[in-house]
């Protein structure tokens, strides 16, 4: 107990792990806020630069950039009604009428101390939860790793309002683009089309950088017409009455974020939606009608999607699978720094986890100081003219994708795969399972081969296993109403029932 | 929570080249260790195109469903296809982009970059050159400063002027 107080406090008392969870919060802030940027591209990039690093130090950046990102598109989304990241746009259903009224400083007082308290509640949630899933995730078989995959790819493809073929299209691409190289197991090339460089396979960060990064860009090219309209902010700090008002309604959605968050695939965006979707059927006489400048139609997105952050954590932590895009980066990070998330990472190094804990509370106090100060300046940042930013986007892009392994190849790649992720996103087709295709992919393609060489490569008793155990079977139903839940069928049933 | 949004231009032939590629993803896969076992390097691959060969086919049956995006009076689906997703802006970019990429080992970090960063930005819209020039060199030299200082970062040198501009 005593040495896991002494990792979670580490970065409180080294002045460098300080320092940078201080400057990642506060450059998450802006990074979430300005639109066109986004965390998970932030993060990409980042980790690019950061793979000389000890793990520690770059583990604590990311999660000052994760925190104050997520937190950073409400600003924008208040000020500006254009969300500076997916998580915000419930946000700004309320937020932006509650500008117009001359409320922005009130709004995002709230805002910021609703994310603050989300976010503590979510770090709480990983704190207990995260060591009991570990334990339970040691009797997880690999057809269990298999299908929790697939359940994640599906998630995420499915549950932030696109079509789910499509979310599925995109997941199988990502897992194709992961199989790239030489198979581990009997070193046979597979879409190497003889080529010597691709059996060392694609850099997945150069895919990151170029999926998130450069097609995001290239997306925004057609919403350079946009103008922000520019918002007066005033007080800042919220009357202690309206938020002990509104702390009962924050906890459920945090409890909320923290569970959609926790999911395998799905984020900070659809526990937003989620938690306002809660929000706007259970509380019954809101301060404005929703849409109108609800109070509570602020604080419900907010406390979630910072709820989910630490939430995203758990399975990352615990099963070595992405709570959403970002902690699919995370991953990828933690590869790089040689190390394996999963049930035996939370056992072999729980300073590792404890670390992170320590660090993620440590950025949400920092999201505290810096969310309630210095709105001004930040109202006339995020308004810099996309003509300026993007440009510096595609520069840092490239360079990042550069960075990695000091190869020219990898900065084609980026373009390639941005303009690839340019036309995907165009046609309604999500770039986020690509990502967690490519990086579950290997997992997928172990468990299947393990789980099928433990059934003697017996297709009926390989099968019979997903439904005799229980764990198996129970991690099937999910899977299976996920995918049910999806089609026509299931939408009429559902009509049916509630006419 | 499905949008109904409406068939964009190019994007049935877009769906029908995505199951041409599943097709040869799969053909592709099957040649890695043919059907030799259900444990070989080729069969998840082969699975995994199978799904996408399968969503891809559900994917354009969805997209046959949409209505077309109307276009304006008198215009072709290439125009129209050419207007909404390929305009002029966006193409310059990219082959800007590409330029830079090219020029970047050539003509190392600090040359590509500032002329990339002075050129894009007037080519998205941003039409004062000295705004351009000095934004440039004022963030040029604030991530330059950066990626060599705090991240250690390796930037490419350039094969034309190495030595004189690192």
């Amino acid at each position: 107990m005593n040495e896991a107080l002494g990792y979670f406090f580490m970065s409180w008392v080294d002045p460098r792990l300080l320092g940078l969870i201080a400057a990642g919060t506060f450059a998450g802030i802006y990074i979430g806020a300005i639109p066109g940027l986004s965390v998970t591209m932030a993060v990409s990039i980042l980790i690019s630069f950061t793979f000389k690093w000890d793990i520690n130090s770059a583990l604590a950046v990311i999660a000052g950039i994760y925190l104050g990102g997520v937190y950073g598109g409400s600003r924008s989304s208040i000020l500006l009604n254009i969300p500076g990241a997916p998580s915000a746009i419930a946000t700004g259903l309320d937020g932006y009428p509650l500008a117009k009224r001359g409320e922005a400083g009130a709004a995002i007082g709230l805002t910021t101390v609703m994310s603050v308290f989300g976010g503590f509640i979510g770090i709480l949630a990983l704190a207990i939860a995260a060591p009991a899933v570990a334990t339970l995730a040691l009797k997880f078989a690999p057809r269990d790793y298999l299908m929790l995959a697939i359940w994640g790819i599906l998630l995420v493809g499915s549950l932030s309002g696109g079509s789910l073929a499509k979310g599925i299209f995109a997941g199988a691409v990502g897992v194709l683009i992961g199989s790239v190289g030489l198979d581990p197991m009997t070193a046979e090339p597979r879409f190497t089309f003889g080529s010597l460089q691709l059996t060392a396979g694609i850099s997945y960060v150069a895919a990151m950088i170029g999926f998130f990064g450069v097609a995001e860009v290239l997306v925004q090219l057609h919403e350079m017409h946009l103008k922000a309209v520019k918002q007066n902010v005033d007080k800042i700090i919220p009357p202690w009455h309206l938020v002990k008002k509104y702390l009962p309604l924050a906890a459920r959605t945090s409890g909320i974020g923290v569970v959609v968050g926790a999911l395998p695939g799905a984020g900070g965006d659809i526990a937003a939606l989620m938690a306002y979707d809660h929000a706007k059927r259970t509380v019954k006489n809101p301060s404005s009608p929703f849409g109108e400048g609800a109070y509570e139609g602020l604080v419900a997105p907010e406390s979630a999607n910072n709820a989910a952050v630490p939430g995203a954590y758990i399975p990352m932590m615990t099963l070595g699978i992405p709570g959403d895009a970002v902690t699919a980066v995370i991953i990828g990070a933690m590869y790089i720094h040689g190390l394996k998330p999963g049930p035996m990472l939370m056992i072999e190094t729980p300073h590792l986890f404890w670390f992170q804990v320590g660090a993620l509370t440590l950025a949400n106090c920092f999201l505290l100081v810096f969310g309630l100060t210095g709105i001004k300046i930040f109202a006339k940042i995020v308004e810099t003219p996309k003509p300026l930013l993007l440009p510096l986007i595609l520069m840092l892009s490239a360079v990042g994708a550069y960075a990695i392994n000091n190869n020219p190849a990898d900065v084609y790649w980026m373009l390639g795969f941005g303009v690839v992720g340019y036309v995907f996103k165009m046609y309604g087709f999500q770039v986020g399972p690509i990502i967690l295709g490519m990086i579950l992919g290997p997992l997928m393609d172990s468990s299947y081969r393990q789980a099928m060489i433990s059934a003697e490569g017996n297709v009926g008793q390989f099968a019979g296993e997903f439904v005799t155990s229980p764990l198996s079977a129970i991690i099937l139903a999910a899977l299976t109403f996920t995918i049910v839940s999806q089609t026509a069928w299931w939408q009429r049933l559902r009509g049916r029932t509630s006419a | 929570m499905h949008t109904s949004r409406r068939r964009l231009p190019g994007e049935l032939v877009f769906s029908m080249l995505l199951i041409a590629f599943s097709l040869f993803m799969l053909w592709q896969a099957y040649s890695i260790s043919k059907f030799e076992s259900f444990t070989s390097a080729g069969s998840f691959p082969m699975f995994a195109a199978m799904v996408m060969l399968l969503s891809g086919l559900i994917a354009a049956g969805e997209t046959v469903k949409l209505t077309p995006l109307p276009g304006a009076e008198g215009e072709s689906a290439w125009r129209q296809f050419v207007r909404q997703m390929t305009p002029g802006m966006l193409v310059q970019f990219v082959l800007a982009i590409a330029a830079y990429m090219f020029l970047l080992e050539r003509l190392g970090f600090v040359m590509s970059s500032y002329l990339f960063l002075v050129i894009s930005m007037r080519l998205l819209g941003s039409r004062k050159w000295v705004l351009n020039i000095w934004v440039s060199a004022l963030s040029l030299a604030v991530v330059y400063l950066v990626f060599k200082t705090i991240f250690s970062v390796v930037l490419p040198s350039g094969t034309l002027l190495q030595g004189l501009i690192k």
